[in-house]
């Protein structure tokens, strides 16, 4: 049932040599789309004769947790998501796509490698937030001056820049370093019902969460 | 008096620690003084991150457990696989359980089904017991 069980018997029919000490490149389809690449399973020179009369094949699944080679993580083919911010709760929304950016809802989740998926934010000026947070919430910045303190409410940045509110809840719920602000770069957020991006293909965003939509 | 120098005994010692920061950035592999601090340094880290390894591991292993168990639907959770686990006795521990899922989903997808379905059926058959 395992997949590398066939492909090693598979393998074997076909030439005696052992793959580990030889160049090989193999492929184990997995379930769903996602497909593990594994390339170049050679032992290291030193450890090639514990291998000249056994039968292992294919790198050590059980012994090295994996981790995702380049090919895992090409932009280029990763899932493009488009969600509807009318009526929803900022901070429900902020949350769901920051998890689907950072990849967490995925089994091959790493942390210092950017596995999650792109996000696009329509009709992010008509995004609901509850109680007086409309006119209460606020937003500061500094512009690095003595006494430049500047604060605004968000009723006052959504007539501005509505886009700014969901970039900073987003922001705000991704990791802070790096790697957090190439996956911000991923978020797409746009003021009207219409993006850029259909060439992507964007799927609708799964939301798990009961209470985002705003209960009228 | 003559000039007497020290000889090779220092500069023997420092030798195999220089070999050791060989690889360091910039003075930290060239100055001396900065080479036996980078040492230590560089030991302490390693010694305190063979103990966080082990938990950096097993915090990763259940992350990815609890994503390839809650894309299967809403009452799926990480918490739940373990304790229908534990019920059933199943020694598997989390670093196989995160290696099945990614390498093989449908395999740790029949593992869930199978130790879901006989707790449910042995929680039923339990109710069912006098003496209550």
């Amino acid at each position: 049932m395992i997949a590398y069980a066939t492909s090693s018997s598979a393998m074997f029919a076909a030439s005696h040599k052992n793959p580990l000490l030889s160049t090989n490149h193999t492929t184990t389809t997995t379930n769903r789309n996602f497909q593990i690449r594994c390339q170049r399973n050679l032992a290291p020179v030193e450890q090639r004769w514990m291998f000249t009369d056994s039968n292992f094949t294919g790198p050590d699944v059980w012994n090295k947790t994996w981790y995702p080679k380049a090919e895992d993580h090409v932009n280029t083919e990763k899932t493009w998501y488009v969600v509807d911010a009318t009526d929803k709760i900022l901070g429900r929304l902020a949350s769901t796509i920051a998890i689907h950016i950072r990849g967490k809802n995925l089994a091959t989740y790493t942390p210092s490698v950017d596995m999650g998926a792109f996000v696009i934010v329509v009709n992010a000026d008509k995004v609901a937030v509850s109680g007086k947070k409309r006119t209460q919430k606020l937003y500061r910045r500094h512009s690095g001056r003595p006494g430049g303190m500047k604060v605004e409410t968000l009723d006052q940045l959504q007539q501005r820049i509505p886009e700014r509110i969901i970039e900073h809840a987003v922001r705000g719920m991704l990791p802070k370093g790096r790697l957090g602000r190439d996956l911000f770069t991923h978020l797409k957020v746009y003021t009207g019902p219409d993006h850029p991006h259909q060439a992507q293909t964007p799927i609708d965003l799964p939301i798990r969460d009961k209470r985002i939509q705003k209960q009228t | 008096m003559t000039r007497i120098r020290r000889g090779y005994i220092a500069w023997r010692r420092r030798t195999k620690i220089r070999l050791f920061a060989s690889s360091f950035r910039g003075a930290h592999s060239r100055l001396t003084r900065t080479i036996t601090q980078q040492k230590i340094r560089a030991l302490v880290s390693a010694h305190r991150d063979r103990d966080r390894q082990k938990i950096n591991f097993r915090h990763l292993w259940i992350t990815r457990i609890n994503a390839a168990i809650r894309e299967r639907g809403a009452c799926h959770s990480y918490s739940r696989l373990i304790n229908d686990l534990y019920k059933r006795q199943l020694l598997l521990n989390r670093k196989i359980l995160a290696q099945i899922a990614i390498s093989n989903r449908n395999c740790l997808y029949m593992i869930s089904n199978e130790i879901i379905k006989e707790v449910s059926w042995k929680e039923s058959t339990e109710t069912e017991l006098p003496g209550e």
